[in-house]
């Protein structure tokens, strides 16, 4: 389980002065559910994710992976999480069979337990075509379930995706999202960061909807539609951004 | 799994990484397997090639005169060739090929190896009559200046003087020293008139019946007793540590660039970051691939070249035939000069790239960094420079000059414990740093703050203590401030005891031991008082530091003592330290004990067993800490001989400050240490109560302390440890979960612990 309790997060600026990125936002996200993180870009989801995986520090407030502080506990909480993100690059020189023993290494994994579990990420994945080419050979596609598998290595209870399926085609982005679902199905607490609307609506349970930094709305996807009187969750987006935005409203 | 496996891991990894790119083979392989021997052999040839064209020049000659001209035509050129020729046997058009021969057979019978060739051409053309070419001109001056002779000469007084007269002519040969044609030219007219001139005066002694040794009474040689293996390894010393230190660093510069800069550029790092993995055992592992990268590199370099010289050719050019024998005993020794080398400067290239966040960048930073690196090994390179007093521990430079007493045969084994040591303390003050710096917040992420804002005071956060990378960078600029300040202090040629000294010494003290880590831990944002573990003394802390500071003197008398016989100070030291003995008697008693006992004591504890302990005990745990700061301690003290006294020192030192959480009871002992010592041998101080206690020796004059006082030092020491035995209930504001060895060199620890308001 996920619990964010009012996390700030205040970036200098070279000059001195100070940005609020992401200013008091709290949400939680349970085992079994999808959560999705919407906002227009620059409005603070990476920063968030960012937090909430360990990567960056908060200002202020706090993050809990399964009731453990994340500042507090890095290591242990860093190893319930699988984190990846739509930017994430690969070793160029490396299978993803070898990045995957890597990783399973780095995340404390026993060497026939990683085995096993890299054979059935393997099969789930269908990576067996391209398990022993050199990641500097693969597709875009291939490359994300070489991601996806690296994120899955310790089977973590914790996901955290940003942008899993930014420039996909069709046919993976179809099996990413379809492997998602079956890990929520599993019991994972998933995180998503999206700009696809779709996406969002097949799979999330609930949307969080960030814009400058705050959390302006938080519902399941009727409740949403409900609170604006809109029908559809693009113009639900919009309404909301608007809102909260006095110079686009006029 | 534990932490060794899984930074081998991380090396295996990585090193896999590495080898594949094509861009380290080429940097690594191919540059030292072709390019070497093709620079060399080709560069070679051009030489040899120039070298030849050089031999069958015609040399002009710029006279002022058609007389002059006559005169140098036929009364010294042609007979001197003829002379030559006759010498061989030979009509003159056969005297080249015989000149050759000649040449040769001189050359090996000089043995004046180790010469450069062209310096041996320029021997060779002084020997032999080559042909010339005479044009008289108004100017001579002026026709060589304008390249139109090679040389001129000038005449004046007797133009032949001959065997019967007395006269001499004197004849100036006009060249250009930047043209070596013109050298060669004039070196060549010079051989025909040195011929001419012995012929001379072979003549006028014969007449009047004496022998050579009437003018020349001393007949001086040179007869070296180095042997080919000595002189083969003081050459070949300069030139593989200059090749060394080149080549690790080219070998090592790409793959920390791409294992540091190289991740955040691909995209890798954050994944990286993500995992949970401490950042001190990443980079552990990419340092061990970056040092043994560049070891690998030099070693391939070294090969390439060494085959070059050896099968190539250019052996006989640099040394001549069996002038110099490089020995093969010596080859061991370049891999055991390279580690401390690769260390060093794996190091240092982690801690540049760590702070770079894109390839361009860090080849921005590299290469200055590189080039302030080579500095100190230029330094190592003089001739003369020799491995002893602060050059011990100088960076770089203490690597290179060790090197080069390897190849030399010289084994100073004080010398090598002394450039390892500080050279670990450097690297791994670097690495502390890398491990610091990779991975930040502003590095990791473009757009989460500038780079600059590391090192801005509000972005550090509040914190009980400075962290581990903190600490060992400080020391290592607090050593090489040291090293420089006292260097200029002993140049100053200040007189011990003068006020100016004394005025020197104690600020150098406090700038350096107790201003500078007081400055940076505020600028960092940590807490004075816990830093500097400046609590309030607890009475059985204090009488702890009373007991060990009371015992302690006598235990290091009997270690002196001990040692005078199995290893004596070496006399130089002994030498130097003279005047500051004769000083010490000199002052009053009170100067004495502030500049030399009270100050110095205060100083090195709150450097020591205040900043530096209190950073490095979150990483390295208590004993590790106090261990490393009591060597840190031993090693400032600059005498190996002292070198276990003052360690030992250190380490009770640190046993209070750890167990009573103050510094106070250390400074208690420290300042007691070093009155007791400095009183022992003063008629005002100690000495009298000593002589009447039967500790001094009345024949030699040694202060030696008795059995009964021995035994009670042991047990005052004893108890005073005793004292420090930790009852049920912690004391101390780092009694809780503290020092627990292993965790992040940087962060988990320090997170650990709540943070204070600054």
């Amino acid at each position: 389980m996920i619990e964010v309790q009012e996390l700030t997060k205040v970036f200098p600026n070279p000059d001195g002065s100070e940005k609020t990125a992401v200013d008091n936002i709290s949400f939680r996200v349970l085992p079994h559910e999808i959560y999705g993180l919407l906002g227009p870009n620059g409005a603070g989801k990476t920063t968030t994710l960012r937090m909430v995986s360990g990567l960056l520090r908060p200002t202020s407030g706090r993050v809990l992976i399964n009731g453990k502080d994340v500042t507090n506990h890095e290591a242990a909480v860093k190893r319930q999480i699988g984190y990846l993100t739509a930017n994430t690059g690969l070793y160029q020189r490396l299978t993803p069979l070898e990045i995957l023993e890597y990783f399973a290494v780095l995340y404390d994994i026993p060497r026939p337990q990683a085995g096993r579990r890299i054979a059935e990420l393997v099969d789930w994945l269908g990576m067996h075509d391209f398990i022993k080419l050199r990641c500097g050979a693969l597709s875009t596609g291939q490359k994300q379930r070489t991601n996806i598998a690296r994120a899955l290595i310790a089977d973590p209870p914790v996901l955290i995706l940003d942008e899993p399926t930014l420039g996909l085609d069709v046919l993976s982005n179809r099996l990413i999202l379809h492997f998602i679902q079956s890990q929520a199905d599993a019991g994972k607490a998933v995180l998503l960061s999206t700009h696809a609307l779709d996406e969002i609506e097949k799979m999330c349970g609930r949307i969080g909807l960030i814009h400058d930094g705050r959390l302006i709305a938080e519902n399941d996807l009727e409740g949403l539609k409900r609170q604006t009187g809109q029908s559809r969750l693009s113009d639900a987006f919009l309404h909301l951004v608007h809102a909260n935005e006095p110079l686009l409203a006029d | 799994m534990n932490r060794f496996s899984r930074i081998s891991t991380i090396w295996r990894k990585e090193f896999a990484d590495t080898l594949r790119d094509r861009r380290t083979l080429v940097a690594m392989v191919l540059v030292p397997m072709v390019l070497y021997p093709a620079l060399m052999l080709g560069s070679l040839q051009a030489f040899e090639l120039q070298v030849s064209k050089l031999k069958q020049q015609e040399y002009s000659i710029a006279v002022a005169s058609d007389e002059v001209r006559h005169w140098l035509q036929t009364r010294i050129l042609d007979p001197d060739l003829a002379r030559f020729a006759a010498a061989a046997g030979l009509p003159a058009e056969e005297l080249p090929a015989a000149v050759e021969a000649a040449e040769k057979e001189a050359d090996a019978q000089s043995g004046d190896s180790g010469r450069g060739r062209l310096e041996t051409e320029e021997a060779a053309v002084h020997r032999r009559p080559p042909p010339y070419r005479l044009e008289v001109v108004s100017d001579v001056r002026l026709a060589v200046a304008t390249g139109l002779t090679n040389v001129g000469l000038l005449v004046s007084g007797d133009l032949l003087p001959t065997p019967d007269s007395s006269g001499a002519c004197q004849i100036t040969l006009v060249m250009d020293k930047a043209e070596i044609r013109s050298q060669f030219a004039a070196s060549a007219l010079e051989g025909v008139f040195k011929r001419l001139s012995e012929r001379v005066v072979a003549r006028r002694l014969q007449d009047l019946h004496l022998t050579r040794d009437y003018i020349e009474p001393y007949q001086i040689t040179q007869l070296s007793v180095a042997t080919p293996e000595k002189l083969g390894g003081s050459i070949i010393g300069q030139v593989v540590a200059l090749i060394l230190v080149v080549m690790t660093i080219t070998g090592a510069i790409y793959p920390a660039i791409d294992l540091t800069a190289g991740e955040r550029e691909r995209g890798t790092l954050e994944t990286l970051m993500a995992a949970p993995v401490p950042k001190v055992d990443l980079i552990a592992g990419k340092f061990v691939v970056v040092a043994s990268i560049g070891m690998l590199s030099a070693v391939l370099n070294l090969l390439s070249i060494g085959g070059t010289v050896y099968l190539g050719g250019l052996g006989d050019v640099l040394t001549k035939e069996g002038g110099i024998t490089i020995p093969l005993r010596t080859l061991p020794l370049v891999l055991v000069t390279l580690i401390p080398l690769a260390v060093m400067f794996s190091a240092v290239l982690l801690a540049v790239c760590s702070f770079a966040r894109s390839f361009k960048e860090a080849q921005n930073y590299v290469m200055p960094v590189m080039v302030v690196a080579l500095i100190p090994a230029v330094v190592g390179l003089l001739p003369g420079t020799e491995l002893e007093g602060p050059l011990l521990i100088m960076p770089v430079t203490n690597i290179v000059i060790l090197t080069r007493e390897l190849f030399m045969g010289e084994i100073n084994r004080a010398g090598v414990l002394w450039v390892t040591l500080s050279t670990c303390i450097y690297a791994l003050a670097a690495v502390g740093v890398a491990a610091k710096l990779f991975g930040q917040e502003a590095v990791l992420f473009a757009d989460s703050a500038s780079i600059r804002t590391l090192l801005k005071r509000k972005f550090f956060k509040p914190s009980n203590w400075p962290s581990a990378a903190q600490a060992l960078l400080l020391m290592a600029v607090v050593y090489l401030l040291n090293f420089f300040i006292q260097q200029s202090l002993f140049r100053a040629g200040l007189a011990p005891g003068s006020p100016e000294h004394l005025a020197g010494f104690a600020l150098t003290l406090v700038l350096l031991l107790a201003a500078l880590p007081m400055g940076v831990a505020l600028y960092t944002r940590v807490r004075i008082s816990t830093t500097f573990s400046l609590s309030p003394p607890r009475w059985r802390g204090l009488a702890a530091g009373l007991c060990i500071g009371l015992s302690s003197w006598v235990l290091a008398l009997v270690w002196m003592s001990l040692q005078e016989r199995i290893l004596p100070l070496p006399p130089d030291f002994k030498e130097a330290v003279a005047p500051y003995e004769q000083m010490l008697q000199r002052l009053s008693v009170p100067t004495v004990l502030f500049f030399f006992a009270i100050l110095p004591a205060f100083c090195e504890e709150m450097f020591f067993r205040g900043y530096a302990l209190s950073g490095l005990r979150n990483v390295m745990g208590k004993t590790g800490a106090v261990l490393l700061v009591a060597f840190a301690f031993g090693m400032t003290h600059m005498s190996i001989q002292r070198l276990p006294l003052t360690a030992a020192l250190g380490c009770l030192l640190g046993l209070l400050v750890i167990r009573w959480g103050s510094i106070w009871p250390a400074v208690l002992a420290h300042v007691l240490h070093n009155s007791i010592i400095l009183l022992i041998t003063r008629e005002e101080g100690l000495l009298p109560l000593l002589k009447r206690a039967g500790f001094v020796d009345p024949v030699t004059e040694d202060v030696f302390p008795p059995l009964p006082w021995l035994i009670g030092a042991a047990v005052l020491l004893l108890i005073g440890l005793a004292l420090c035995v930790k009852r049920s209930r912690p004391v101390g504001q780092f009694a809780d979960g503290f020092g627990q060895s292993g965790g992040d060199l940087l962060g988990v620890a320090r997170q650990q612990r709540p943070a204070v308001k600054d």
